[in-house]
């Protein structure tokens, strides 16, 4: 259920309707518009009559929530999530570019790749320093050494930094150097994580598991919400289906019907979408022209030689002139790039 | 294989590579291009030595192709196949958008959709008269009776039919109609359809299969090819996944895959992809952007009333709306709508 008061509802009349959601045994989470205060109510909600709250003082209605998902939907916050990551903004009018290497490798690599995106235009640089890979043979990331090298990035550059989180136990290390903290695909679903987010004071980009479906995908993100950091992005990186030809279908219906359903960013990922270097463009295009609010995409200084991904990491060549496209695409649709 | 012949190789010694490649009883495919004049060979199994072929006159080149699709790949052709359809085109620099109902109902609903389409800027009207429905209870279409309203439409606005056949015994009759022939995705691996479909002068739209793989698809449309008729789109419609929030998952991955892969053109279908009246034109937005050569697009005016697919048409005002979006994106990656 959700309570949405009047504009010039007074601060005593919105206290009195969480001393009374508190009253009854629930939980109140208390949003901020910039039209409205609504008070979302979680718990056994089924016996309470949403009556009883709307003939409250200030109170302008209070109705139920459809969805199973809450404090994610837009039935609750009707207007866009802007997530302020130290000035950058994601979910804004501008759609926000995050650019770099799958695996953070080396001092010069990253900061190489870091200099090419930033000049390029992107805003945020990615790279992994905890790395989930198939096999656990295969390189696993520099780990703290990573974070360290990400950080210095950052102090070379201004790029805000997205790194990968993979277990509770890294939370309070990642979350020292990163600026948005990423949850990977194979953990979408890794609940003890989420809740742990839940607690974390910086934003969450959310990726979509393999074979996800929307309302699940939804459901995870309500998790961390309702344990207390509403800055969370989505992040669209392709569905499994039977196609072999691709690593991935990049499910760009998503994007329109996630945008609807919730107020949070969606981002896209069209190098995991796709998973072949030369069509990220056309991909990243077309997310764009369907709506996302961001892009993130894989660049290396030499693909060939990249310790992860490089089949799908685009040269610094390639990533200009992707940015060249979606720019276009970004000015046609009235959402500009940096 | 694909024998290349030089770029001023006289018409006798094209004539004579044809005559070898039949001597050998296998089957020579001529590729029109502008550039340079080529043959492809079906009907070989196993490899053929180029050395059959590079050494007679005129010829530049014999190349094996190695993608099991042979005559609608790029390797055969390089430059992109334009097709003609009465002056109208699909692919090439002009996005074609095809539009219409899903089914034909009655002449004043065709007529108001034709008329509504035309005035938004699509050049081609959809509409089946041959309606391959989940359930044999439903709505299974107008038969000759609806072709006979494509026709009638077509007088009065000037617009290229679309409409689908579904089976070889009237496949005669629709191509009488229609100025191109849709297969639905159901029988995208009907053999002995698209096997009659290379014999008929008419250009065939291919959907892809709910599940069907590129390859299967391009595989589907080497039928058609390899039968006699080149002039082949394939339509993006969708295909079957996990996800229940939309009727099937738009794969635009596969857009810039086909036109790597091959030189047919390819049109996006954002109705079927998506299943939502309220998503189509994002959808219909990502498939220009990322490269379609046309759009298919369900519009009913009275999509409430709809005998089939209401949920997904838009009214004429919405596709009004849409061909604005659609003209912006076009605009800024140089392709006219």
């Amino acid at each position: 259920m959700f309570i949405a008061m009047k504009p010039h509802a007074t601060e005593a009349e919105f206290q009195a309707v969480v001393a009374k959601v508190r009253s009854l045994g629930l939980t109140p989470h208390p949003i901020s518009g910039a039209e409205r205060r609504v008070v979302a109510v979680i718990g056994n909600v089924a016996a309470v009559d949403p009556d009883d709250f709307a003939v409250l003082p200030g109170v302008a209605e209070a109705l139920r929530v459809s969805q199973p998902f809450k404090l994610v939907s837009r039935e609750v916050k009707d207007e866009d999530t802007v997530i302020d990551v130290g000035g950058e903004k994601v979910g804004g009018e501008r759609v926000a570019v995050i650019a770099g290497p799958c695996s953070v490798e080396s001092e010069r690599q990253i900061l190489e790749t870091a200099e090419a995106v930033k000049k390029a235009g992107a805003s945020y640089l990615r790279g992994g320093a905890y790395k989930p890979r198939t096999s656990p043979y295969e390189f696993q990331g520099l780990r703290e050494e990573g974070l360290k090298l990400l950080a210095l990035a950052r102090e070379r550059t201004g790029l805000k930094v997205v790194t990968e989180v993979m277990s509770t136990e890294t939370v309070p290390l990642v979350a020292q150097y990163a600026d948005v903290l990423q949850v990977g695909a194979r953990n979408m679903q890794n609940y003890p994580l989420l809740e742990r987010l839940g607690e974390v004071k910086k934003p969450v980009m959310l990726k979509r598991g393999l074979s996800a479906t929307i309302r699940e995908w939804l459901m995870a993100a309500e998790y961390i919400v309702s344990k207390g950091n509403p800055d969370v992005m989505l992040c669209e990186r392709g569905i499994r289906t039977f196609e072999p030809m691709t690593r991935n279908t990049l499910d760009i219906n998503a994007i329109p019907v996630v945008k609807s359903l919730t107020h949070l960013p969606v981002i896209v990922d069209p190098s995991h979408g796709i998973g072949l270097r030369k069509h990220v463009p056309a991909v990243a295009r077309a997310a764009i022209a369907a709506g996302a609010d961001g892009i993130m995409v894989e660049v290396h200084p030499q693909p060939e030689k990249a310790l992860s991904d490089g089949h799908q990491s685009l040269t610094f060549p390639e990533f200009e002139e992707l940015m060249r496209q979606a720019r276009v695409i970004g000015q046609a649709i009235g959402r500009p790039l940096r | 294989m694909l024998v290349v012949m030089k770029p001023h190789a006289s018409q006798a010694e094209v004539d004579a590579v044809v005559a070898k490649i039949r001597s050998l009883g296998l089957v020579p495919h001529a590729i029109p291009g502008a550039q340079r004049v080529a043959i492809g060979i079906t009907g070989n199994k196993g490899a053929l030595d180029p050395a059959l072929f590079e050494g007679l006159p005129g010829v530049r080149d014999a190349i094996r192709v190695s993608q099991p699709f042979k005559l609608v790949s790029r390797e055969v052709k390089e430059e992109d196949t334009v097709i003609d359809v009465g002056g109208a085109t699909i692919g090439g620099p002009r996005i074609a958008v095809m539009a219409g109902p899903c089914s034909v109902e009655s002449e004043p609903q065709l007529l108001e959709a034709a008329q509504a389409v035309k005035r938004a800027g699509a050049t081609f009207l959809r509409g089946g008269a041959y309606k391959p429905r989940t359930s044999p209870y439903e709505f299974q279409g107008l038969a000759e009776e609806g072709l006979k309203l494509l026709a009638l439409a077509r007088e009065r606005t000037g617009l290229k039919i679309v409409t689908e056949a579904m089976d070889a015994e009237t496949l005669p009759l629709v191509a009488e109609y229609a100025d191109v022939v849709q297969i639905g995705a159901r029988n995208m691996q009907n053999y002995s359809l698209l096997k009659r479909l290379g014999e008929i002068d008419k250009p065939i739209l291919l959907k892809r299969g709910p599940s069907a793989t590129v390859r299967e698809w391009l595989m589907a449309a080497e039928y058609v090819v390899a039968h006699g008729n080149v002039r082949v789109a394939l339509c993006e419609r969708g295909i079957r996944t996990f996800e229940t929030g939309t009727r099937n998952t738009l794969d635009l991955n596969a857009v810039p895959l086909l036109k790597s892969l091959t030189h047919l053109p390819v049109i996006v279908d954002p109705s079927h992809g998506v299943g939502l009246r309220a998503f189509v034109p994002a959808m219909a937005r990502a498939g220009v952007a990322a490269g379609a050569d046309g759009l298919i697009v369900e519009v009913h005016p009275h999509p409430e009333e709809a005998l089939s697919d209401g949920q997904q048409s838009l009214t004429p005002l919405e596709f009004g709306g849409l061909m604005e979006q659609v003209r912006v994106i076009a605009g800024a990656i140089g392709r006219p709508l």
